[in-house]
C-alpha cells in the first residue's frame, strides 16, 4: 500500500535536490585553465629539476672516481719527500764516494793525522 | 547517443593535444552539475569548487588515457566521487555540520518561496547526517538522476548494494524530517 506522505515526501525529495542539481559558477572555467596551466609549468620545472640533479649526481660520480683519494695523496707527497731527501743525502754521499775513490791511494788513518796535527 | 557526448569525445582528444580552449569547453559544459553534486556532498560552496577545479586538473592528466567509450559527465562523477571519499577521510567521516545554503533571491518574501527555502535547507541538512554511501547513493540518484548500474560502476560496489543503500536514505531522511512533515 503507497503512502501518500511518502509519496509526498519522495517527491519534495527529489524537487530539493533538482534545485540544487546545477550550481553555475562565473569565471569557473577561465579559472581552471589558469590551474592547468600552472600546474603544467610546474610539472615541467619538477621534470628538468630532476633531469639536472641526475646529470649533477653523474658528474659528482666521475670527478670521485677520477681524482686520487686522499690517502693516495699522501703517499704520493711522502714519496716525493723520500725522493728528495734521498737525493740530498745522494749528492752528499756523492762527495764521499768521490772519497772513496781516493781510499785505496789514502789511508784513513792517515788523513785523521794530519787534520789533526797541530798547524794543519 | 545525444549530440553532447559525440562533441565531449571531440573535445576530450583535442585537450588530449593540449588545446585549452577545448578545455575551456568541456569545463563551461560540465562544471555546474560537478558543482551541485559536489556541493550535496560536502555541504560547502568554496569545498565544491575547490574539489571540482582538482576534477578537471585530473582529467587534463588523464586526457590521454580516457577511453572514448565512457560517457563524461560519468566519468566526472566518478572522479568527483573519489576526491569526495579523500574529504570525507581528511575530516574523519564527520558530518557537515556548518552549511552554507544560499537563500533564493527575488520571491522571498512570499511564504511558498520561503518554505520552499526551509525545505531545501532541511533536506541539506539531513543529508548531510546521512552516512557517506548512503548520502553519495542518494545524490547520483536522485539529484543527478543516474541509472543504478551507473552509480554502481562509480562506487565500486554491486547494483544490490546501490538499491540497498538508496532504500535506508530515504527513510533515515523520512525520520530525520518526521518532525518537519510533521507541522504540515
Amino acid at each position: 500500500m503507497d503512502n501518500p506522505n511518502h509519496k509526498t515526501f519522495d517527491q519534495e525529495l527529489a524537487a530539493s535536490l533538482s534545485r540544487g542539481r546545477f550550481i553555475a559558477v562565473t569565471g569557473f572555467a577561465d579559472r581552471v585553465v589558469g590551474a592547468i596551466r600552472s600546474d603544467r609549468r610546474r610539472r615541467v620545472v619538477i621534470r628538468w629539476s630532476s633531469i639536472a640533479t641526475a646529470a649533477a649526481a653523474c658528474l659528482v660520480a666521475v670527478f670521485t672516481i677520477a681524482a686520487p683519494s686522499e690517502e693516495a695523496l699522501n703517499r704520493q707527497t711522502f714519496a716525493l719527500v723520500a725522493h728528495d731527501e734521498s737525493t740530498q743525502f745522494a749528492d752528499l754521499l756523492g762527495a764521499s764516494a768521490d772519497l772513496s775513490l781516493l781510499s785505496p791511494a789514502v789511508e784513513k788513518s792517515s788523513v785523521v793525522e794530519v787534520l789533526n796535527a797541530p798547524g794543519s | 547517443m545525444l549530440p553532447d557526448d559525440e562533441d565531449d569525445k571531440r573535445l576530450m582528444a583535442l585537450v588530449a593535444e593540449g588545446d585549452d580552449d577545448a578545455l575551456r569547453l568541456l569545463v563551461q559544459r560540465h562544471h555546474a552539475r560537478l558543482v551541485g553534486y559536489l556541493r550535496g556532498e560536502v555541504g560547502s560552496q568554496a569545498t565544491a569548487e575547490e574539489l571540482a577545479m582538482e576534477v578537471f586538473i585530473r582529467l587534463h592528466r588523464a586526457a590521454s588515457r580516457w577511453r572514448p567509450e565512457a560517457k563524461l559527465s560519468t566519468y566526472l562523477i566518478h572522479i568527483a566521487h573519489n576526491l569526495v571519499l579523500n574529504e570525507w577521510r581528511r575530516r574523519g567521516r564527520k558530518p557537515t555540520t556548518a552549511l552554507e545554503f544560499a537563500a533564493e533571491p527575488g520571491d522571498i518574501t512570499q511564504q511558498s518561496a520561503r518554505r520552499v527555502a526551509e525545505l531545501d535547507e532541511a533536506f541539506q541538512r539531513a543529508i548531510a547526517q546521512l552516512p557517506p554511501e548512503q548520502r553519495t547513493a542518494i545524490l547520483l540518484v536522485v539529484q543527478q538522476e543516474l541509472p543504478y548500474e551507473d552509480i554502481a560502476e562509480i562506487m565500486g560496489v554491486p547494483v544490490s548494494s546501490v538499491k540497498t543503500w538508496i532504500h535506508r536514505a530515504r527513510s533515515r531522511l523520512r525520520e530525520l524530517l518526521k518532525d518537519f512533515y510533521g507541522n504540515q
